[in-house]
């Protein structure tokens, strides 16, 4: 099916959908396209992509944090018969971060699920909810997966750093020739922080 | 036991003390924070040449020279924040003396700790590549379990007597390109006269 | 679990689970018991009339070298030697994991020594900074022997397991 076919089929559904080439996603010169939906289109844009489009293979279901629009949930599927890739994007409401940059801790993004469009989504769907917070409605058993039972916050989220980063002190933090000694500025110069970990965090 | 090692095995690191000038590269780049570095800074000894030109260099600059050292011995003692201030000192010293920089106070890094955690070192070998001044190299033993796991964080002690089993650089593979800092030299084909540039040595 | 060359490693779910908080599964070892046929795994004649079983938890790429250092001992036990068991741990604890562990090294009996293989299980290694792993596999069992390596060559694996003879009683 070439990314014309698609793009009509998908317009023709009337799901409010965005489509555009995916970059980088399968083999050189294979078919694959991105198509955004609003929240409340996923099921039926999964269903479309099972049932028209012929995307019979689930690849994976992941999140990503995308800071001031929120959390996006993907999915990939792929048609073996007709060799195309789909990428499929939504961005459920309340992954958005709070007015002011606050961080969203008590966001909580829902989507209904897409165990009943494919089956295998089950366990990825797991990691992206411990992952990243999203909630998936009518989950047929939903729980961590990866994570610890005692295990708080949404490590995936660009709002959770590392906390070994921030607590261990960075080896290369010392200026060349500075002597050991605790926290010495050095001539003024803004102390370098260590990749990964966030300015002025931990707060206080 | 004796294991057949293939070249460029990496076993272990080994530091060469007298390249490093504390550039501090290989302790930022290392990922896992493994490289732990320690140094101060201290005045290079002047060259006795430098010393007598620049105590012929003017009999105005005299009270400047004399200043010197004790202003040089004080910022090693105060430290880092003495430096700033000694050298803005010696520099002004220098301009009002009109002494000639080269061949006396300069400064240098001296390395007081260099270890590296072999716990937790991946064995990626950023360090090794990331050094400019090529003091960390690669060495195939890769025998030293310990039974303390403080004993697996190896001083600049035991990092210099690893040096002593790094091999020599392999040969190149046949038909392999020229390497870069030959190809600086001689451009592109490698030395004339060599058939295979990409072998090394001559 | 990574299973051992030769005898089988049975899930036996939910009826030794409760005992661990966590645990999803317990894990039926196959350690040395009385009557076991020869050839099981992994005896190793250390040569003074010492016999090392050798309990793998392989857990993530480390494994891979234990499996290769393993291959190439001769499995063997020969009558009247003293048998020490040794629990190798090779690849990242998680903390998801970390209850499965210390339920395998409670299971294995006395005298036993841990080795610990490989930067991960040594001290976190390369996820040293992760949220999920646990720093090092002496933070749940006292750890007798380190090997450092990432992942360490199956000839460090021989000569950890040196180390450890050394500390076996005589």
């Amino acid at each position: 099916m070439t990314g014309e076919e698609i793009l009509g089929l998908v317009q023709s559904a009337g799901l409010d959908a965005a489509v555009e080439p995916s970059a980088g996603l399968g083999a050189a010169g294979a078919v694959a396209v991105t198509v955004t939906v609003p929240a409340g289109n996923w099921l039926a844009l999964l269903t479309l992509a099972r049932d028209r489009l012929g995307c019979d293979f689930f690849d994976w279901l992941s999140g990503v944090d995308e800071a001031e629009a929120g959390v996006a949930v993907l999915a990939h599927v792929y048609s073996l018969a007709g060799r195309h890739h789909l990428l499929l994007r939504t961005v459920p409401a309340g992954g958005q971060p709070r007015a002011g940059g606050q961080p969203r801790a008590g966001g909580q993004p829902r989507l209904p699920t897409a165990t009943g469009v494919y089956r295998g989504a089950a366990w990825h769907e797991r990691e992206t909810g411990e992952m990243f917070g999203v909630i998936f409605d009518g989950h047929p058993g939903p729980g961590p997966l990866l994570l610890p039972d005692e295990f708080e916050g949404h490590p995936l989220r660009k709002d959770f750093p590392l906390a070994a980063r921030a607590a261990q002190e960075w080896p290369g933090a010392r200026e060349p020739g500075e002597p050991a000694g605790p926290g010495q500025p050095v001539r003024g110069r803004r102390r370098a922080v260590p990749p990964g970990v966030p300015e002025g965090w931990p707060a206080g | 036991m004796s294991t057949e090692l293939p070249a460029r095995s990496r076993g272990v690191i080994g530091l060469l003390e007298e390249n490093c000038t504390v550039c501090m590269l290989c302790a930022r780049e290392c990922p896992d924070w493994c490289i732990y570095i320690e140094s101060h800074k201290e005045p290079t000894p002047a060259e006795p040449g430098a010393e007598r030109r620049a105590g012929a260099a003017g009999a105005a600059g005299a009270a400047g020279a004399e200043r010197r050292p004790g202003v040089a011995g004080a910022e090693a003692r105060r430290g880092v924040a003495g430096a700033a201030g000694a050298e803005a000192r010696r520099g002004a010293a220098g301009a009002a003396g009109a002494e000639p920089r080269r061949g006396g106070r300069q400064v240098r890094n001296a390395l007081d700790r260099f270890a590296i955690d072999f716990s937790l070192c991946m064995y990626c070998g950023i360090c090794i590549e990331v050094c400019p001044y090529d003091a960390l190299f690669w060495s195939p033993e890769f025998s030293y379990a310990e039974t303390d796991i403080r004993e697996l964080t190896h001083e600049r002690g035991r990092l210099r007597d690893w040096m002593w089993t790094v091999p020599p650089p392999p040969a190149h593979d046949p038909g392999a390109p020229v390497a870069r800092e030959v190809q600086a030299v001689y451009g592109p084909g490698g030395p004339p006269g060599v058939s295979d540039p990409g072998l090394s040595g001559s | 679990m990574y299973r051992t060359s030769g005898g089988p490693c049975r899930f036996t779910p939910s009826s030794r689970a409760g005992r661990y908080p966590g645990a999803v599964a317990a894990v039926d070892l196959p350690l040395p018991r009385a009557g076991r046929p020869a050839g099981l795994p992994v005896v190793v004649d250390a040569g003074r009339g010492c016999a090392l079983w050798i309990c793998d938890a392989g857990l993530a790429c480390c494994a891979v070298e234990v499996a290769a250092a393993l291959s190439r001992l001769d499995p063997g036990l020969a009558e009247g030697t003293a048998e020490v068991n040794v629990f190798v741990v090779a690849g990242t604890v998680t903390d998801k994991l970390a209850p499965l562990v210390l339920a395998a090294y409670q299971q294995v009996p006395e005298p036993k020594f841990v080795l610990s293989f490989g930067a991960c299980s040594n001290s976190g290694g390369p996820y040293w900074d992760s949220y999920c792993v646990t720093k090092g596999v002496d933070q749940l069992i006292p750890v007798d022997v380190y090997v450092p390596g990432c992942p360490p060559r199956p000839e460090a694996l021989l000569a950890g397991l040196d180390l450890v003879l050394q500390r076996a009683p005589a």
